[in-house]
């Protein structure tokens, strides 16, 4: 049997004397999406950060494929972090005002892949593409775009990393229903064509029981149960 | 009688050589007592009508059109005639609480500054908000008003926010997006709230949303608006039970519990409308004449539809 993409043993978090959650431990498989549901203030949120190194855990251990990111240098856990990658509840601060949204979606290319300017550009289009992006959406500031388009670009910028695992922190609840719908048919898309697994945190069940493979319940600052929602993970 | 009129209300805002069209010929009545409710997705033009009333827009936009209030065209009105209105007989819940408030003075400070400007003594006022606040699900207020607002809720938030707009009694309540970004519970409270607000205090009011289930418990009749265009208008559960209009049928189509269907494609551009029907390009049924013919508002059951789908000719 093949390692799970990502584990988390025994997760717990304090900030000084308030126990935000303790005990917390779940697993994801390749190419699954498993919910994390719970109210405002049940340390969603946290959970996610702590998965991809924006917030440190007071205990337990995030393992990727194995290997647990807690123990790891800063080095190394740089070279890992392109391949974890999370959206954000807010479109319109997930990206940098002052640059196009076509610079915004090459940022993380210039960054990490080493392309010279030509292909950088024709797979910055690609992306767009994929993502259903028009060109003309690609030459506005982020401030002319609405909600579900920054949503794309964000979805673009987080593709160009070809990531294996993607922390999507509600990234719904700020956009109405035609969009909410767009968008989630094209995180099941992206899943489809590259295998990439979500952890896709909401407050919405309606949405988690709709996407998602399995659904695991926060609840007084523990899982309290993983529901199994659709049986086969498809690659 | 309406308490609220609109006729042929167009907005535009000019942007360079372009001019945006915001919002096309939109008509309806609200009359006393009733909740409108205005659907439609982000840009659809629902939040500008609700500015436009109160005459809150920018300086670059061109509004045309009439707005009866009690009889009374609001667009005529001289801008301190106007400023009576505002607030004491129409009062507006802007979107999003947090934006509304200011960050750096303390809640009650706030609650006074309304009552300071009009005139009103702050204590009495105090007292009013207080038992306000009480009555609207807020629960230990006095506690609250000496709170910023970033250490609300988001749903506190909106409530105070309600209480605020409710000062004065008002005619016509405007709430603009009233749960964007409230978890499920808080939403819950919002429906409580509104329907309270509607039956306890029977104030109409005009609700701007895109969350279907608010509209659906809270709304006598809602329009839905498409493009800047209000393209249904009927019975709050006929519209969202049974929909007519395609759009619409898309949107309650797009509902997690409806199959989360996106409606394919995206929104026109607003410099350049589509000829002929504003959703041709996004519809199933379209046929010719819907590329060629913009359609108008026709009588339908009993409510209103723009569009030339072959089974309502």
């Amino acid at each position: 049997m093949s390692l799970p993409i990502l584990s988390v043993n025994e997760l717990a978090m304090s900030f000084g004397t308030l126990e935000v959650f303790r005990n917390v431990s779940f697993s994801v498989d390749r190419g699954e999406t498993l919910g994390l549901f719970g109210k405002s203030g049940s340390g969603k949120t946290t959970i996610g950060k702590c998965i991809v190194g924006l917030e440190r855990p007071t205990g337990g251990e995030i393992r990727v494929q194995g290997a647990n990111i807690l123990d790891m240098g800063k080095k190394e856990f740089r070279k890992l972090r392109p391949k974890i990658q999370i959206i954000f509840q807010h479109p319109e601060t997930s990206l940098d005002p002052r640059m196009k949204a076509f610079e915004n979606l090459i940022e993380p290319l210039k960054l990490h892949s080493g392309l010279k300017q030509d292909a950088l550009l024709k797979r910055g289009e690609e992306l767009a593409e994929l993502t259903g992006l028009r060109p003309e959406h690609l030459a506005r500031y982020p401030i002319q775009l609405s909600g579900g388009e920054i949503q794309r670009i964000v979805l673009a910028r987080i593709m160009a990393l070809s990531p294996d695992f993607i922390v999507a922190d509600e990234p719904t609840s700020m956009l109405d229903v035609s969009v909410q719908a767009q968008i989630l048919r094209l995180m099941q898309k992206l899943q489809r064509e590259t295998g990439v697994s979500y952890l896709l945190i909401s407050h919405d069940l309606e949405v988690l029981r709709k996407v998602c493979h399995r659904i695991a319940y926060l609840d007084n600052g523990t899982i309290t149960s993983i529901e199994n929602i659709k049986r086969d993970v498809k690659r | 009688m309406s308490l609220l009129e609109i006729k042929d209300l167009s907005v535009e805002f000019s942007s360079g050589e372009n001019a945006v069209k915001a919002v096309s010929h939109v008509f309806f009545k609200v009359r006393e007592g009733e909740t409108l409710g205005i659907i439609g997705e982000s840009g659809s033009g629902k939040s500008v009508i609700g500015l436009a009333l109160l005459r809150l827009l920018p300086a670059n936009a061109n509004v045309s059109g009439t707005v009866f209030f009690q009889g009374q065209d609001l667009f005529s009105l001289r801008p301190s005639e106007l400023r009576k209105i505002r607030g004491k007989r129409i009062s507006l819940m802007p979107q999003n609480p947090a934006g509304a408030l200011n960050p750096v003075l303390k809640n009650r400070l706030q609650i006074e500054e309304v009552f300071e400007e009009r005139g009103i003594d702050k204590k009495e006022g105090m007292k009013k908000s207080l038992r306000l606040m009480k009555k609207l699900l807020l629960r230990d207020p006095e506690k609250l008003c000496d709170l910023y607002p970033h250490q609300l809720s988001g749903g506190m938030r909106q409530r105070l926010i309600a209480c605020m707009s409710l000062s004065f009694e008002p005619e016509l309540v405007i709430a603009d997006e009233p749960t964007k970004g409230l978890d499920p519970e808080a939403k819950e409270r919002a429906v409580e709230l509104f329907t309270k607000i509607k039956h306890d205090y029977g104030k109409t009011m005009l609700l701007i949303t895109h969350d279907l289930d608010l509209a659906l418990e809270v709304c006598d009749r809602i329009a839905v608006m498409y493009a800047g265009e209000i393209v249904e208008l009927d019975k709050a559960s006929k519209v969202l039970n049974a929909p007519s209009h395609p759009y619409t049928k898309g949107l309650v189509r797009a509902q997690p519990r409806n199959g989360l269907v996106p409606l394919s494609g995206q929104s026109p551009s607003r410099i350049s409308l589509p000829e002929g029907c504003f959703f041709h390009e996004r519809c199933r049924y379209s046929s010719i004449e819907c590329f060629r013919k913009h359609p108008e508002m026709k009588n339908h059951n009993g409510g209103w539809i723009r569009c030339h789908f072959q089974s309502f000719q």
